[in-house]
């Protein structure tokens, strides 16, 4: 393990069974786990290189559990780790040896279903799935679809920021939630937002979707649902090379057509998941895009005409237009099942998420091949082409001594990469532990410091999930001191009137 | 009082720091012409970015334009509209609201995040706002975001920045995406509902898979004060619920025919197409009827936000018991409503109705001596309060930037 979490608290360990004892007077019965047997499925979330026992585990059914539980850990200075379903990639919910793991599971029901005005309000242990699946008698789903939607719960996503294939589209969880219910580290329970498009005051649903659990605990998400397009068609293009797919997505893009998904997969990804789902990929080409168009048919058939016209000027090889849903859903059914077709290849993989100007994919491609020769790991590509959000899959064995090491350092080299050609370190997966010692390749120190800031703002303590997404931690008060330059009494030459 | 007039990002750090090392609080403003929003304010230097004025980076292929906060707006939209491309949120133009002589800038733009009616497909300024640099109340710049779409590195701190009406702090650079403008676009117009029938007939609508982009109503006594695209729509004893559906020319016509065709309980649809059917919206978006030099020009409008279902009932409620008038966007979700004048501007009336359907509302026009003394953003919880003003205070722990232009308590 190469991160380093905060040092344990010698003193709460110590404490431990007084912290289970007063853990169940809140959550009576099974709702807190303290063996070690029954705590190991809470070690690790889908980070799973990164295991750790917590200290206890919590699982309260209301929001006034929370609120108990979080100013008992508030007022005794015991650090809490927030847990959805457990489905981070970047090891958001890792448990702390010294914290309380508080898991979101029992919160299992929607609250809500208002189709008049378009929403969801509904309890965060719910998962994305079953969302959408409670509103599709109504032709309603609910647009965010990370490829995780059947385990992974809206809470997670609210606090992950979720992407997925369609939000080229429809954009990520911060796009399509309305409000939430939000506990704080002091037990304090804050109400943001609701069924109306704005919340008054500033952003906080904003600030609160993507904060990784470091702000507070989300009791209760109002999302907002859509209507099911009339109709969705796909194209699989191959193409020689991946310049030309990379010019195609940008041919696509610039002719004013935002499909509903545009997928790029390399040639080692195409044939892992040839062979895991025989899906009919083309096998001899470099680039494989899967194109979506969704809306009305006689908009997507005239699209398709298009984008099939852009494809061949940019010298696609292979083109096959999906003429019904099952051959539509064939043509995903590889993409869909990327990660898994490459873990049969290999008995481990990294799946990392940069994000890079759609303009610099071909760029990344070969920075990433080089690599792969310098670090002699093999490596296979799947993007969210459309939006520039790559996920290269690092193929590593852990059983071979350094290699998980030389693994992570290949990653973060990619991440470096993907900062220098103008993106960034993460587009849907979160900082968490994964990204945590790269942040300085992106920010500044004031940069992080006024992020910082904004966390003393929720949680002055720092106790709410600590050691994640910050590479290093500063006291808020420290933080907070203003700086006095120069004590310089009037204002500068400038320009005045 | 003071103007200065920053010719970079470094003059703003030196601004801000002289400005807390002497506690004066700075005004911040491009052109100025949102200046006549919030809660006067106890600022006695003003700090104007109108020098900031360059596109920095405009990559159409990549769906962004990066450019300094004080650039002109309408330089912005003509530059994106020469390639095809429009900033979704429609943001509004509140230069005809409030009397001022242009759209301000691109800084201004974010700061008010005001969105026309697209919002409700698009998203807001905020959905919009990529990435930002900018001058926090410490007198350090820092960055927030980046220059991609997909992001989720850090905490958003764009969100908080758009609709902060400069009070967190001072934007010297933002990247913003653009989108491709639809290729036609297609109107329905119904007349004669009510203002229920009206919320109902949107609300169909916007349940439809016709993806409506565009979901207003305008009720007939709103309507003989109309301008602009609006009048064109003639017969001002009636009033009009419109419809918008966008995207290329064949979807457009297939969606307006399907969408007629859905809300015929609700009458027959008249079309407009293209160019009458933009200036519709135009006028929708800057509220025209409610203009400054207008019949009910003197006064003031409230900008209220609530759950659109609600929007109706609540509009025509106002409506009645102080004989204003209402204008309804979002499919009822936002009201605009201009009440005859009294001392408070009708406040507690408003917001008692308001906060009766869980919505807010905003003063958006007032004269100067009514927002001394009436809360001009929407009062909140206690908890939510103290939180807002724990997140201002991360930024701004001075008050430096806009003091009290959000909260009339402060500005003492």
């Amino acid at each position: 393990m190469t991160i380093m979490m905060p040092a344990s608290d010698q003193a709460v360990l110590g404490r431990r069974d007084s912290i289970v004892a007063a853990l169940r007077a809140i959550v009576p019965g099974e709702g807190v786990i303290e063996s070690a047997a029954e705590m190991i499925p809470y070690e690790s979330d889908g980070l799973m290189a990164y295991r750790q026992p917590p200290m206890v585990v919590v699982l309260p059914d209301t929001t006034e559990q929370v609120s108990q539980i979080l100013k008992y850990c508030f007022e005794q200075g015991i650090k809490v780790v927030p847990r959805g379903s457990g489905t981070s990639l970047s090891g958001g919910a890792l448990p702390l040896a010294d914290a309380v793991l508080l898991g979101l599971g029992k919160f299992k029901r929607i609250r809500e279903i208002d189709f008049d005005n378009r929403v969801v309000v509904t309890e965060p242990g719910v998962t994305n799935l079953a969302i959408s699946q409670a509103v599709a008698d109504a032709g309603f789903y609910y647009a965010p679809d990370p490829s995780s939607q059947i385990a992974c719960s809206i809470g997670g996503n609210v606090a992950e920021n979720s992407g997925g294939v369609h939000c080229l589209k429809y954009g990520m969880t911060t796009n399509n939630v309305l409000g939430c219910e939000i506990v704080l580290m002091s037990g304090e329970i804050i109400k943001v937002g609701g069924k109306s498009a704005e919340t008054s005051g500033y952003d906080l649903m904003g600030i609160i979707t993507g904060s990784e659990g470091l702000l507070g605990v989300i009791t209760e998400v109002t999302v907002r649902i859509l209507q099911k397009p009339e109709t969705a068609r796909a194209l699989m293009v191959g193409f020689a090379q991946v310049e030309a797919a990379g010019q195609c997505v940008a041919d696509i893009i610039g002719a004013g057509i935002i499909p509903g998904g545009m997928e790029m997969m390399d040639k080692p990804a195409i044939h892992a998941a040839e062979a895991f789902v025989h899906a009919g990929y083309p096998l001899d080409v470099e680039a494989l895009l899967i194109i979506e168009l969704d809306g009305p048919g006689v908009e997507v058939d005239e699209l398709i005409g298009r984008v099939e016209a852009i494809a061949r000027s940019c010298g696609s090889t292979t083109c096959r237009i999906s003429n019904s849903e099952s051959e539509r859903n064939l043509f995903w059914s590889g993409r869909k099942a990327a990660f898994p077709a490459v873990g049969r290849i290999s008995p481990d993989y990294l799946c990392m998420d940069g994000t890079i100007p759609r303009g610099a994919l071909p760029q990344a491609l070969t920075r990433i091949r080089d690599l792969s020769e310098k670090y002699g790991l093999r490596v296979a590509n799947v993007f969210h082409a459309g939006d520039g959000n790559l996920h290269p899959l690092i193929l590593y064995d852990a059983n071979k001594p350094g290699e998980m090491d030389k693994a992570e350092a290949f990653g973060a080299d990619i991440l470096r990469c993907c900062v220098e050609l103008g993106g960034v370190l993460t587009g849907e997966h979160g900082v968490g532990i994964e990204k945590r010692d790269l942040m300085p390749e992106m920010f500044s120190e004031i940069d992080l410091n006024q992020q910082q800031r904004l966390k003393c703002a929720f949680d002055a303590q720092g106790l709410l999930n600590p050691g994640k997404v910050f590479p290093t931690l500063h006291r808020c008060a420290e933080l907070g001191r203003v700086h006095v330059h120069g004590g310089k009494l009037a204002f500068p030459d400038i320009p005045r009137f | 009082m003071d103007t200065l007039k920053v010719r970079d990002a470094q003059d703003v750090e030196q601004v801000v720091r002289a400005a807390i090392a002497s506690e004066q609080p700075l005004e911040i403003i491009g052109h100025g012409g949102k200046r006549l929003i919030g809660q006067p304010m106890a600022t006695n230097a003003l700090l104007d970015l109108s020098a900031l004025n360059a596109v920095t980076a405009y990559e159409p292929n990549e769906l962004i334009i990066t450019v300094q906060a004080g650039a002109p707006l309408a330089d912005v939209l003509s530059l994106i509209d020469s390639r095809n491309q429009q900033f979704a949120f429609e943001p509004m133009n509140t230069s005809s609201l409030l009397g001022t002589p242009d759209i301000g800038t691109v800084g201004g733009m974010i700061g008010a995040g005001l969105a026309g009616p697209r919002r409700i497909k698009a998203g807001g300024a905020r959905d919009h706002l990529l990435g930002a640099h900018a001058v926090s109340g410490f007198g350090d710049s820092f960055k927030a975001g980046g220059r991609v779409v997909k992001n989720v590195t850090g905490y958003d701190l764009c969100k908080l920045l758009a609709g902060s009406w400069g009070t967190l702090a001072v934007m010297t650079e933002v990247t913003l995406k653009v989108m491709p403008r639809s290729e036609s676009e297609r109107t329905l117009v119904l007349r004669g509902l009510d203002d229920l029938a009206a919320n109902k007939a949107m609300t169909a609508a916007l349940g439809s898979p016709f993806d409506v982009s565009g979901a207003a109503h305008v009720p007939h006594s709103a309507f003989q004060a109309a301008a602009g695209g609006l009048a064109e729509l003639g017969s001002p004893r009636q009033a009009v619920t419109l419809l918008r559906l966008e995207g290329i020319t064949a979807s457009a016509v297939h969606r307006a025919a399907a969408l007629a065709s859905a809300l015929a309980p609700f009458g027959a649809a008249e079309v407009r197409q293209d160019a009458a059917s933009a200036a519709i919206w135009s006028s929708v978006r800057d509220i025209e009827p409610f203009a400054a030099d207008g019949a009910l020009g003197a006064w003031p409008v409230w900008r209220i936000v609530c759950p659109p279902a609600s929007g109706g009932a609540l509009g025509q409620a106002l409506a009645r018991d102080t004989g204003g008038d209402v204008i309804y966007d979002w499919g009822g979700g936002l009201i605009w409503a201009a009440l005859p004048p009294k001392p408070d501007a009708q406040a507690a009336l408003v917001r008692a109705r308001v906060d009766a359907v869980g919505g807010h509302a905003t003063l958006l026009r007032a004269p100067e001596q009514i927002r001394r003394h009436v809360d001009v953003f929407h009062p909140q919880p206690g908890g939510l309060t103290a939180l807002g003003e724990r997140v201002r205070h991360s930024f701004d722990p001075k008050n430096i930037l806009n003091r009290g232009r959000l909260d009339r308590r402060v500005a003492t």
